[in-house]
């Protein structure tokens, strides 16, 4: 269970503030696949930020698997991604120099697992997203979508509470990232939460649970509510 | 550690820009260790033994410009008031001391007419040279007063005995003791015979970078030459003042000379060692500036590293690496490229040094410089990648999303 209460976040330059997440309000329940639409700069990707770790807020309260975070220190909370928090990137964020093995690996060594344990993990989460037999590759050897499901296997390794995704189709064409969202679904029936970030309607669709950011608050939306409408009246305000 | 198979296998991948810090490492290591061997081997010979009481010693010349000059008078009368002086433990004439660079130089056989010779350096002294010098016998006499002779600029006569250090008796006579090297004939100019009549413990030859620098002949004879030398001990404490003593009762008798360079030995030592001395400094200068520039040569390429890696920093970060990861993992890929560097640069050091000892016929290297340099080198590069690695462990995990 993920669960924000009046969160804030506000982005201080010396010209400007930005109030990136005001009073955000949000519960996700275990086994929710929510997708998270809002027009650009909204603060989508603050929330996620917020919700994934990355990024520290200035005031409310989050509980993730019922502990407020708030106070933990910088080991404490790499520990908390490391363990229950699968991320997924809109530019997949492989590393360049690893085969995907290695990628896959990374965040099981700062885990600590032996290395056989690490190894299992390894092949399955490939395996999972069908790349078993390219263990060996490099990144730039793959597709886009092929890159994808190795973040996906990555982000899965460890076998994480929740998967956090910002735009995770982002960069590839509709055929590709259709792929990537049955796999997404397949890995929501599994039992992960999921909180995916999109700007693309139809796929917001195929989420059991529908959120719509607006000037960095919270609005719940039917699924199947027409997105593409309410980001035209959003534009229109 | 559980991250360095990922992080060589990375560095693989990268191998140029590896490659050439590890071969900047290798460098930097090759030409500090030969530098400091160098400098090392200099200090080891700056630190030998003239075999003199040097900071009790002083000597100086003397040149007669007037046809009245005598210098068979001057020698004599001048040594007996010296020897009287307040304080001056002993005097005598000599043609060269250790460490003035300029002498005389002969080499001896022991059997007639033979090709292999062992050179030898000169001191033509009285019977007080033993106790002016401050040199011990280590077997035979002394030379008696009766025996020292004159000896003028065209003589090619030799005396009957001779002196000699106990390393020089050992290049002739490598089997025998200095008890029992009293009495041998050794041969001067091809076939002209000498006595050993003492061997001495230690002296230097004048030149301190000859390689028979302890091989030293002490010959019975006064020199009635154009300029000519006498070398005064004194007690402690008493040099300085029997330095401006003498010299002024030399030029007292007005008798038509020169005085010239009074110098005291320790000053002697320095003037003899002042090349060393330039050597050492400018390659002290060269190992400082190498090592510095190679230390911002790892700033500068990590700092470079982190800026490019800023994006990948932060999904480790995201991934559950926690600041220490990351500066550990800059550093272990610092210790590797390091490391390689340094195995490159024992190779090179020792060949480098090997070149050296051909050339230069410097001696060898002492291998417990290079676990050193090793230990050296690695503590400066884990120093440098310190910052920049700080510099990592700190950009936000945000960075993860928020740059494409
Ligand atoms: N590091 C930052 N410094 C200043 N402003 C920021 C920063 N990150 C985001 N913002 C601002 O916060 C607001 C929300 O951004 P973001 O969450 O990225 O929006 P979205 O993902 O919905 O497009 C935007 O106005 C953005 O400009
Ligand atoms: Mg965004």
């Amino acid at each position: 269970m993920l669960k924000m209460t009046s969160v804030r976040k506000t982005f201080r330059t010396d010209t400007i503030e930005t109030h990136a997440l005001r009073d955000f309000d949000l519960q996700v329940e275990e086994g929710d696949f929510v997708a998270v639409t809002g027009p650009s700069g909204s603060g989508k990707t603050t929330f996620l930020n917020v919700a994934g770790l990355l990024e520290t807020f200035d005031d409310g309260d989050y509980q993730l698997d019922g502990k407020s975070v708030q106070g933990m220190n910088d080991r404490q909370l790499a520990q908390l991604r490391n363990e229950k928090i699968g991320f997924i990137f809109q530019s997949f964020n492989l590393l360049p120099d690893l085969n995907l093995f290695d990628n896959v690996d990374v965040p099981l060594r700062y885990r600590g697992f032996n290395s056989a344990e690490r190894k299992q993990r390894i092949e399955q989460a490939l395996e999972t997203v069908g790349l078993a037999n390219r263990m060996g590759h490099y990144p730039a050897q793959l597709s886009g979508g092929q890159q994808q499901r190795v973040a996906i296997a990555r982000a899965l390794a460890g076998s994480p509470r929740f998967l956090l995704a910002d735009e995770p189709t982002g960069n590839l064409d509709s055929n590709m990232a259709s792929g990537v969202l049955d796999l997404l679904s397949e890995i929501n029936a599994q039992g992960t939460t999921i909180i995916m970030v999109t700007h693309d309607p139809s796929l917001a669709q195929r989420a059991q649970r529908n959120i719509f950011v607006r000037d960095g608050q919270v609005t719940e939306v039917q699924t199947g509510t027409n997105i593409q409408e309410l980001l035209q009246q959003t534009a229109q305000v | 550690m559980n991250q360095i198979g990922p992080i060589f296998r990375a560095l693989l991948r990268n191998k140029v820009g590896a490659l050439l810090l590890a071969l900047q490492i290798a460098l930097t290591m090759t030409i500090i260790v030969n530098a400091i061997h160098m400098i090392e081997n200099r200090s080891s010979m700056m630190a030998r033994e003239s075999g003199m009481d040097e900071a009790n010693q002083f000597h100086l010349m003397y040149v007669g410009y007037k046809d009245s000059f005598n210098e068979r008078v001057a020698v004599e009368t001048d040594l007996l008031e010296i020897r009287k002086l307040n304080g001056v433990v002993d005097a005598t004439q000599i043609n060269s001391t250790p460490l003035s660079g300029g002498g005389w130089s002969m080499g001896l056989t022991t059997t007639p007419n033979s090709q292999d010779g062992t050179p030898v350096s000169l001191y033509f002294v009285d019977d007080h040279g033993l106790n002016t010098l401050g040199v011990e016998l280590v077997a035979g006499e002394n030379f008696s007063q009766t025996e020292v002779t004159y000896r003028l600029s065209n003589d090619k006569q030799w005396p009957q005995n001779i002196l000699l250090t106990e390393a020089a008796a050992k290049n002739l006579f490598p089997d025998l003791t200095p008890a029992e090297m009293i009495g041998q004939t050794v041969f001067i100019r091809d076939d002209e015979p000498m006595t050993i009549k003492g061997i001495i413990d230690h002296l230097q030859a004048p030149w301190v970078q000859w390689s028979n620098v302890n091989n030293v002949m002490l010959v019975p004879q006064r020199g009635l030459w154009n300029a000519n030398r006498y070398l005064v001990r004194t007690a402690p404490g008493e040099r300085d003042r029997l330095m401006r003593e003498v010299e002024e009762l030399l030029l007292a008798k007005r008798d038509g000379r020169l005085i010239r360079n009074v110098t005291a030995m320790d000053e002697q030592r320095d003037d003899a060692y002042q090349d060393f001395f330039a050597l050492q400094t400018v390659l002290w200068v060269i190992v400082t500036v190498l090592t510095l520039v190679t230390a911002l040569g790892i700033v500068g390429m990590v700092s470079f590293t982190v800026n490019q890696r800023r994006k990948q920093i932060g999904t480790r970060r995201a991934l559950g690496a926690t600041k220490g990861d990351i500066m550990r993992q800059f550093m272990l890929e610092n210790l590797l490229i390091t490391g390689s560097g340094l195995i490159i640069g024992v190779a090179s050091s020792i060949a480098l040094n090997i070149w050296l000892v051909d050339t230069f016929s410097l001696p060898r290297i002492g291998w417990h410089y290079l676990p050193i340099a090793m230990v050296v080198l690695v503590i400066v590069g884990q120093l440098a990648v310190l910052g920049p690695a700080r510099k990592a462990a700190n950009l936000s995990p945000a960075l993860a999303t928020r740059t494409t």
